[in-house]
């Protein structure tokens, strides 16, 4: 079966309220946050997704957090991405445990990591993180200790050293991408 | 057991003479593990009447890899061929310090680069 057909049948299988697409040998199924739970039964009773591959979150900034999850059939070899989208200020999504008993840690993660609730979920506490850390360090506005402690080795232009940038003249720096000035916390 | 893939990804080579210091994959390594110093020279001009050309001259380029995550963008992203991958992987040590490679030791590793695959259309 070749990614665009997986697409065709994910499409038949699971309505009009979810679009899929096909990217980098990828077939990746948008659903609504309410499907969820729904969608991912459906594709592991009829298209044999029944391999749990892993769950994850991104955050995607205003437009909120897109959780996903990486499902395989084994007895086809082909894989899908199922992604949904909540938003920022209502960041929660039913758990899959339901469905597949091994999404539970992963759900942990992403509720520890990104600070979305999971409704449904046997147990949320804290995975990976200490205890007593504080923030949810996979999300944007949080800032890596390690990003401020240490320079950016980036920051010199060619033909500069570390003394040019003490003592050369104040001028406006280049600075690293993906890490949040100082101060820019919300 | 068999022999490591000569294409493995083992250790970051530098082939010095190429690298003009740009600081592209200082710049977009995620783990913010190379480090460059260098300094501008002056070059006479190569013409008769033409004007002296300034150079970066590299006098430092140290890859910690404690950090590397071993991605590989700094290879992509090089725009001169100076950084290449090497399959060695044996260079462990008793503190992580001794993870930080120099550009001497970084050079060493040029040793095991393969040559490109036959009809590869990547230029490198």
């Amino acid at each position: 079966m070749t990614d665009d057909e997986l697409a065709d049948r994910v499409r038949a299988l699971l309505g009009g309220s979810v679009s899929c697409s096909v990217s980098y040998g990828t077939v990746t199924a948008d659903v609504p946050r309410e499907r969820w739970v729904e969608a991912a039964s459906a594709v592991r009773d009829t298209l044999g997704m029944v391999f749990f591959d892993l769950l994850t979150a991104v955050d995607v900034l205003e437009d909120g957090f897109d959780v996903v999850v990486r499902l395989w059939a084994p007895a086809d070899r082909h894989g899908l991405l199922l992604r949904t989208r909540c938003p920022r200020d209502d960041a929660r999504v039913a758990s899959l445990t339901s469905v597949f008993a091994g999404a539970a840690w992963h759900e942990r993660q992403v509720w520890e990591m990104f600070d979305i609730d999971v409704d449904g979920h046997p147990g949320l506490t804290p995975l990976l993180l200490p205890p007593g850390f504080e923030g949810h360090p996979m999300r944007k506005e949080f800032v890596l200790a390690a990003r401020v402690a240490k320079a950016w080795p980036g920051a010199k232009d060619p033909g500069e050293s570390d003394s040019d940038l003490a003592t050369g003249r104040p001028r406006r720096r280049l600075q690293p991408p993906g890490v949040p000035r100082p101060g820019s916390r919300p | 057991m068999t022999a490591v893939p000569d294409r493995a990804r083992g250790v970051i080579a530098l082939h010095e003479d190429s690298c003009t210091s740009c600081m592209l994959c200082a710049r977009e390594c995620p783990d913010w593990c190379i480090y460059i110093d260098s300094h501008k020279e002056t070059r006479p001009p190569s013409t008769p009447h033409g004007h002296p050309r300034v150079e970066a001259v590299l006098d430092r380029f140290a890859i910690d890899f404690s950090l590397c995550m071993y991605c590989g963008i700094c290879i992509e992203v090089c725009p001169f061929d100076a950084l290449f991958w090497s399959p060695e992987y044996s260079y462990a040590g008793p503190d992580p310090l001794s993870l930080l490679q120099e550009r001497d030791e970084l050079g060493t590793w040029l040793r095991s680069v393969p040559e490109p695959e036959p009809g590869s259309t990547d230029v490198r």
